[in-house]
């Protein structure tokens, strides 16, 4: 018999390479573009999360409103319905990052395929169903899951200011060898991109991105095989799979280069055993046939043996519940009942429980903040916070003219706002420490915070004080006096005071106005009817 | 101050009296005045006008030169709030460097917001570019401390971009500052050092007349065509500002910012940083006895 290697599935496989290599440009060049170009609003430049189903049913189930954008998600349905998994195999990125290293590491002799038990396929389903379940208490989960999500914020937090920081490490040494022209020409380039390069947890989340490159290693694709609930998702949606796998067994020479090559594990040998909702289309199988016997028919299928998705009984009951318990698990800390005084929200946040189940923690709106304000929170806002935004003033203080982290949120947990609207919503409220700060405590002028207050007329105003001074003299400075009205807790005064460890003004959460339960003056409640 | 630094101040000043009295002895019909001092409906026209009255853009670029023009472009706010320098005025001077013969001219500041932003909404970038200007983001790596030479500021993180420059053209604008009272010419220059800016405020007069008599600029062109009267240095309404029509520019920036000071309507020797430099003969503030030029265009 004639042994030669499919010309349509190599050249197949070609096509899907260069259509991965397409979607993750796109998906960097989205990336690249959202911080402020020039423009006060940006285009749809997180559009590419709207695709994703994962993302559009919980935050749906979890928030208990559609966001009208996730309808773009039905498209991504309607292929996968038709055609299997094709979104993972062609389109989804961190599925082309995932190959990328497992080709890297196949090519390395670091890893070595080889037959390996299916038991584990069956865990993302689980992961899903559990994500699916705590939606329904409000939790969502699906962020620190979701391919997209996870790459993203894998991306802001720690890949490009790591790039970013060695591209700096690059220009410091051009300069050092005085190449100061080509220094100065990637300086300018590098300063326009204004790439994000500080992140509380940026090292935490670099090692979390790192570790699941390493998993494969372990297997191919290991993310898209275990892990990935979005995968899983497109899985049990693959009913109508045009396209099935079909072997011609008067070619097959029962080599197993197919079950042993498949990206995905979806045992391609015997097709009988194929399954059609592991299989991502990559068409690796088709050409690497070395007969040429694999093809993908339409309308053909062949018998199948065994059940689409077989879950066990008892795991299938048992995983809701688990999922049922978490969502108290989750909420056993006091994160929820009191607000924490240096969570402050962007503006534009919806009230905290619902922030909570809209928020996917992709990290949008940390890499379009033009300050580098806005930082994954850690522990501030209990379990389900972990990784949404919060501003960090000392970090990076709330632009006056903008409103960027609003437009780019993808799930609506930050309320869309024109300029006009951002710069009278209130994110929290600044305090002066008279203990540190330079005219009370030393008697010396400063005025750093009242100059860069934005509002007009300025939220700080200054009074005469008088500062008695360690031989006993007086002195009399201005010195900084907050209106609570006027200050909507920007943080600029916090991030320009001279006081560089602890600030002598500094802001906390307090006065919130999405908030009804973290405010400080009653008269200012402005209800239109009287409560009596 | 250090008998050397006293003895090289006395011959400077001795020197440009020196010159002053020569030129007047020959009885020179064009000699420049001190000040110009113009009005007028176009802040392009109005510059034009005050830098030939001064004798021409020649008279300060010669053929080659790299000019700095550092305006203010501190503010993420836009022209008609008037806290960052009339991108009109910038982009006339630009085009005034270039005709003298200017091989480059650069435009940027150390700004105080985002400097992607104010560079763009000040309209400062686009304007300059388009008069021909090389607009320098400011880069950490263009802060290099070193030393002033000045009474209290003995070194500092400088933008070289802006030191390295043949010629420096200043060109501020008069605004409301509430611990200086106004800022002019020379807290300018506060946009052309790095390092922590904000601990400068304890002894902002010092650190005006150190900077300024650090960066000792060919020219200073103060616009006053929109001046901001309150909420300063950034202003935020148009209720602020104060529509002035007016630049006034001179090779002593210290008559140019006593001048900026009578515009607030208030007298020179009040504000302390104008008192400081002109005891330490960086230049004069007796108005009375300058030559000042006055047009309306």
């Amino acid at each position: 018999m004639k042994k030669e290697r499919s010309k349509k599935y190599r050249l197949l496989q070609a096509v899907r390479i260069l259509s991965q290599l397409f979607f993750f440009g796109l998906f960097v060049y989205l990336f690249s573009k959202t911080h402020f170009t020039g423009q006060d609003y940006i285009s749809p430049v997180e559009r590419y999360f709207h695709f994703d189903p994962l993302l559009g049913l919980v935050t749906s189930i979890a928030g208990r409103v559609f966001f009208a954008s996730f309808a773009l998600a039905g498209i991504t349905v309607a292929l996968t319905v038709l055609l299997g998994r094709v979104a993972c195999g062609w389109v989804c990125p961190l599925g082309g990052v995932h190959q990328f290293f497992s080709f890297i590491f196949k090519k390395a002799k670091l890893h070595r395929p080889k037959s390996a038990s299916a038991g584990p396929l069956k865990l993302k389903y689980y992961i899903l169903i559990f994500i699916l379940a705590a939606a329904l208490l409000g939790l969502d989960l699906a962020g620190y899951v979701d391919p997209l999500s996870f790459l993203y914020r894998s991306f802001a937090v720690s890949v490009f200011p790591v790039l970013a920081g060695a591209a700096s490490a690059l220009i410091g040494l051009l300069y050092k060898l005085k190449l100061t022209g080509l220094g100065g020409t990637m300086g300018q380039f590098f300063e326009s991109l204004s790439l994000n390069a500080t992140f509380q947890q940026g090292f935490f989340i670099g090692l979390v991105f790192l570790a699941a490159v390493l998993l494969n290693l372990v297997r191919e694709r290991f993310w898209c095989r275990v892990i990935c609930p979005a995968g899983a998702l497109l899985g049990l949606l693959s009913l109508g799979n045009i396209f099935k796998l079909k072997i011609n067994t008067q070619k097959c020479i029962d080599c197993g280069l197919c079950n042993l090559q498949c990206q995905t594990q979806a045992s391609p040998f015997p097709d009988e055993e194929w399954k059609g909702h592991e299989c991502v289309y990559c068409f690796t199988c088709g050409a690497v046939c070395p007969t040429a016997a694999i093809g993908f028919p339409a309308w053909k299928r062949a018998p199948r043996r065994e059940p689409r998705v077989s879950l066990e009984r008892r795991r299938l009951i048992w995983t809701p519940i688990a999922a049922l318990l978490v969502a108290p698990f989750f909420r056993l800390t006091p994160a929820g009942k009191r607000p924490s005084a240096s969570l402050i929200r962007p503006p534009g946040a919806r009230p905290e429980p619902q922030f909570l189940s809209k928020c996917v923690k992709c990290g949008e709106c940390m890499k379009a903040c033009p300050t580098n304000g806005l930082q994954p929170v850690l522990a501030e806002a209990g379990p389900e916070g972990l990784w949404t935004p919060k501003l960090v003033p000392r970090i990076g203080y709330c632009e006056y003219y903008c409103s960027l982290c609003s437009q780019v949120c993808p799930s609506g947990a930050i309320q869309e706002l024109r300029i006009e609207d951002k710069i009278k919503v209130k994110i929290g409220t600044a305090w002066v420490n008279k203990n540190h700060c330079l005219p009370y405590a030393l008697g010396k002028p400063c005025i750093v915070c009242e100059e860069h207050c934005p509002t007009s007329p300025k939220a700080i105003k200054l009074v005469e004080t008088q500062a008695r001074l360690p031989d006993g003299t007086v002195s009399t400075q201005k010195a900084p006096v907050v209106d609570y009205e006027l200050c909507i807790g920007c943080g600029i005064c916090e991030n320009k005071c001279p006081v560089v460890d602890s600030p002598a003004i500094y802001c906390t959460s307090i006065g919130e106005q999405r908030s009804e339960t973290n405010r400080l003056l009653l008269e200012l409640l402005k209800t239109d009817s009287e409560p009596y | 101050m250090k008998r050397r630094e006293f003895i090289r101040d006395v011959a400077i000043g001795s020197l440009v009296l020196n010159l002053g009295t020569k030129q007047s002895l020959f009885g020179q019909a064009a000699q420049p005045p001190d000040l110009a001092w113009v009005e007028g409906d176009s802040p392009a026209a109005i510059t034009r006008a005050a830098v030939d009255l001064l004798g021409g853009m020649k008279r300060f670029v010669g053929r080659g030169d790299v000019v700095c023009v550092k305006p203010n472009i501190g503010w993420d706010r836009t022209p008609e709030l008037a806290a960052c320098t009339n991108p009109e005025v910038v982009k006339t001077l630009v085009e005034l460097c270039l005709a003298a013969g200017a091989k480059e001219v650069i435009v940027t500041d150390n700004s105080t917001n985002q400097a992607n932003r104010t560079f763009l909404r000040s309209g400062i970038q686009a304007a300059a570019k388009e008069a021909g200007a090389k607009v320098l983001l400011p880069s950490p790596f263009r802060m290099k401390k070193m030393a002033l030479g000045g009474e209290w500021l003995k070194d500092w993180e400088v933008y070289l971009d802006v030191s390295e420059a043949d010629k420096i053209i200043n060109v501020p604008i008069a605004k409301h500052h509430s611990l200086a009272r106004v800022t002019l010419g020379m807290k300018n220059w506060l946009g052309a050092v790095g390092g922590a800016r904000n601990q400068l405020h304890q002894k902002l007069d010092q650190a005006e007349v150190d900077l300024a008599r650090f960066f000792k600029p060919a020219l200073t062109v103060l616009d006053a065509y929109r001046m901001l009267m309150r909420n300063g240095p950034q202003g935020g309404r148009l209720s602020d500002t104060k529509l002035q029509k007016t630049v006034v520019a001179g090779v002593d920036y210290v008559a140019v910012e006593a001048a900026g000071a009578t515009l607030f309507g208030i007298k020179p020797e009040e504000l302390p940083f104008i008192k400081l430099a002109a005891d330490r003969k960086a230049g004069r503030l007796d108005l009375e006895k300058l030559k000042i030029e006055k047009r309306t265009v």
